[in-house]
C-alpha cells in the first residue's frame, strides 16, 4: 500500500471537523464533559493510526478508517444537536461526553453485568453444543431415525424460546438457571437441526473413502462426519447465538438482579436514561464482539475449505 | 495352474436405484495376475465403476465370488489402496496429514516419527514437495489426484485399485499424471510391482498403462473380451502412438466397444 492509501482518509479531516466542533460553546444546562468526548475521539484517531501504519491488507483497514469516520460524525453531529444547540431534550437525549462519563463512572457495576451476562449465554450455548452436536451426530448418522428426527426438530425449533421463560420460572429454582435453561433451549435445536443436516448431506463419496481407509465406527463420526458437518454446525450455532442474545437480555429485562438487560431495564425505570443509553450501547459492543470472535474460530476451523 | 493374485467368478451384482433393482454385472469371470496391470474399459453405465466398488469391498454382490490371495473378500481392506475420481482425500485435512492418516491405517507397525517421513518421500515422488501443508481446496484437481497416488502408494499395499482417477483432468494434466504413474508402476526394478485394477473410459490410456484390458458389454455389465496388451515396457507414449501395430490394436478395442453399441442403439453411426 502507498503512503498515500494508508494515511489520507477522509476519517481524518472528519476527526479534525469533530475537534473543532468542540470548540463551540456549550449550551447546555447540564455539565457534558466535553473534555473527556475530545480524549475518547483523541484516543480513537491514535488507534485508526496505529492500526493505518500496521494492517497488511488493504480492504481491513477501509473498514477500521471507514468505521471510525461514521463514529466521528455521529459524534460531531451529536454534540451539535445536544451540547452546542439544546435542540433535544436533555432528559432523553444526553450529550456525548455525558455517556463517555456515565460509562467511566459505572465501569465496575458495568464490567459485572456484562460478566454476569456472558456466563449466563456461554454457560447455555456450550452445554447446549455439547449435547446437541454428539446426539445429531448419532442421530444423524443411523439415517432411518433421522428423517422422523428433522420433523420432531422443526417442530420444537417452531416454538420461540421466549415462551418457555413462565414455564421455565416455575420449574427451576432461581432466575440464572432459567436464563441458561431458555438459552440452552434457543441454542439447542438449531444445533442440532443444523448437525443433523449435515450429517445427512456429507457426501457419499468421502463417506466411502473413509471405509476403503477402514476407519472404525466411531472414529467416522468424530474424524470424518464431524469436520465434514462442520459448516451447518456453524450455521446452527451462530443462529442459537445471535437468538440466545435476544432471549438474554429479554429474560433479564423481565426478572432479574443483574446482567446487562437487568442495567437497562432497571435506570430506565427511574427515568436515568443516561445509563440506559450507556447500556444499550454496551450491549451492541458485546454482541459484536462475541460474533466477531467466534467468526475467528468458525474461520480457523473451517479454513480448509478455500 | 498359476493362482491368480485377484481372481473373479461368476460375478453378478445388482444395483438398486429408486427402489428398483437392476443388474449391473451379471457372471464376470477374470483373473488378475500378481504384479499385473489390468485396465476396465467400457461404455459408460457398463458396471465398470460397479465392480471396482465390488473389488473396495463397498458393495456386495448378489452372487459370484472374489478371492484375493485365494481367500473370499469381504468389505473393505487396507491391503488394497484406491484412488477415487473426487474425494479420496479428506477436504479438511492438509495434503501430508491425509497421507500420513493412510499410513496410519494401513501400516500399525510405522511410528508416528516415521509416517511424517514417508509421506515426505511419496509427496516428493509424485512432484508434490512443499505443498504438503496445502489442504486439497487449496491444490488443483490434478494435483488432488497425485496426492491421491502418493497415498495410496505411501499405504504400500499390493494391490491398487483406481476408479477412473484421471477422468475430471485436463487433458494435459492427464497425459501427464498417466505417465507419473506408469513410471511409479514400473519402478526400478527393485521393488516387486503392485497389482492394479485400473477403470476408464479412455482406450488409450488403458492401452498405455496396461498388460491386460478387460472390455466390458453394458445392460448388464458382462465381459466381452479380455485383451492382451502386446507392447513392450518400458514403454513410451510419443514411440507408441506412431506405431502401425499400435492403430490396429486401438481399433481392434473400439470395434469391441464399438459393435456393442452400435447393436444396442440399432445404428451404424456412432460417436464415440
Amino acid at each position: 500500500m502507498t503512503i498515500k492509501k494508508r494515511y489520507l482518509r477522509i476519517a481524518h479531516i472528519l476527526f479534525i471537523a469533530l475537534l473543532l466542533i468542540q470548540l463551540l460553546p456549550d449550551q447546555a444546562t447540564y455539565p457534558v464533559y466535553t473534555s473527556l468526548l475530545v480524549k475518547f475521539a483523541v484516543g480513537t484517531e491514535i488507534v485508526v493510526l496505529i492500526a493505518s501504519a500496521l494492517i497488511k491488507k488493504e480492504e481491513s483497514l477501509a473498514l477500521l478508517v471507514d468505521i471510525a469516520g461514521f463514529l466521528f460524525i455521529l459524534l460531531g453531529v451529536w454534540s451539535l444537536v445536544t451540547a452546542k444547540y439544546n435542540y433535544l431534550n436533555p432528559q432523553l437525549f444526553p450529550a456525548p461526553g455525558k455517556i463517555i462519563h456515565q460509562f467511566v463512572v459505572d465501569r465496575d457495576k458495568i464490567w459485572t453485568n456484562v460478566k454476569s451476562s456472558l456466563l449466563t449465554i456461554i454457560k447455555g450455548f456450550v452445554l447446549a453444543t455439547a449435547v446437541a452436536v454428539p446426539l445429531g451426530l448419532f442421530i444423524g448418522w443411523s439415517a432411518r431415525v433421522g428423517s422422523a428426527a428433522t420433523y420432531i426438530t422443526k417442530f420444537f425449533s417452531s416454538i420461540p424460546p421466549i415462551v418457555y421463560i413462565p414455564y421455565g420460572i416455575a420449574l427451576l429454582p432461581t432466575f440464572k438457571s432459567v436464563s441458561v435453561f431458555v438459552i440452552f433451549l434457543a441454542t439447542f435445536w438449531p444445533v442440532f437441526a443444523g448437525t443433523m443436516s449435515g450429517v445427512l448431506g456429507v457426501d457419499k463419496k468421502i463417506i466411502d473413502s473413509a471405509k476403503v481407509l477402514n476407519v472404525g465406527k466411531i472414529e467416522t463420526l468424530f474424524k470424518v462426519i464431524l469436520p465434514a458437518s462442520l459448516q451447518q454446525i456453524f450455521l446452527g450455532c451462530n443462529q442459537g447465538l445471535s437468538v440466545s442474545f435476544i432471549l438474554l437480555t429479554s429474560a433479564e429485562m423481565i426478572a432479574a438482579k443483574d446482567g446487562m438487560g437487568y442495567y437497562v431495564k432497571y435506570y430506565s425505570d427511574f427515568g436515568d436514561y443516561t445509563r440506559t443509553i450507556t447500556g444499550l450501547l454496551v450491549i451492541g459492543f458485546v454482541v459484536i464482539g462475541v460474533t466477531f470472535l467466534f467468526n475467528k474460530l468458525q474461520n480457523q476451523l473451517l479454513r480448509w475449505k478455500h | 495352474m498359476t493362482t491368480n493374485k485377484i481372481e473373479i467368478k461368476d460375478l453378478t451384482v445388482n444395483y438398486i436405484e429408486n427402489k428398483r433393482s437392476f443388474n449391473a454385472l451379471n457372471n464376470v469371470s477374470f483373473g488378475v495376475a500378481d504384479g499385473e496391470f489390468v485396465s476396465v474399459i467400457g461404455a459408460s453405465g457398463c458396471g465398470k465403476s460397479t465392480l471396482l466398488s465390488v473389488l473396495e469391498g463397498l458393495y456386495a454382490p448378489a452372487g459370484g465370488t472374489v478371492q484375493i490371495d485365494g481367500k473370499e473378500l469381504h468389505g473393505t481392506g487396507t491391503e488394497r489402496g484406491v484412488v477415487f475420481q473426487h474425494y479420496s482425500l479428506f477436504p479438511w485435512m492438509t495434503t501430508k496429514k491425509n497421507i500420513e492418516f493412510g499410513i496410519k491405517q494401513a501400516r500399525k507397525d510405522v511410528k508416528r516419527s516415521d509416517r511424517s517421513k514417508i509421506a515426505d518421500e511419496y509427496l516428493t515422488k509424485v512432484g508434490l514437495s512443499g505443498f504438503g501443508s496445502k489442504y486439497p481446496s487449496q491444490l488443483s484437481g490434478g494435483m488432488q489426484q497425485r496426492a491421491a497416488i502418493a497415498r495410496a502408494l505411501a499405504m504400500d499395499t499390493e494391490i491398487l485399485l483406481m476408479d477412473e482417477p484421471f477422468s475430471a483432468i485436463d487433458p494435459k494434466n492427464r497425459v501427464i499424471l498417466q505417465e507419473l504413474l506408469l513410471k511409479l508402476w514400473e519402478g526400478d526394478g527393485s521393488e516387486p510391482r503392485k497389482t492394479v485394477v485400473f477403470v476408464t473410459h479412455d482406450i488409450d490410456e488403458a492401452i498405455l498403462l496396461s498388460d491386460k484390458i478387460v472390455v466390458l458389454t453394458a445392460h448388464p455389465g458382462t465381459v466381452n473380451e479380455v485383451v492382451n496388451v502386446p507392447f513392450d515396457r518400458p514403454r513410451r507414449r510419443d514411440e507408441l502412438v506412431r506405431t502401425d501395430e499400435y492403430s490396429k490394436f486401438r481399433n481392434r478395442l473400439l470395434s469391441l466397444l464399438y459393435n456393442d453399441i452400435a447393436e444396442r442403439i440399432g445404428g451404424d453411426e456412432v460417436v464415440l
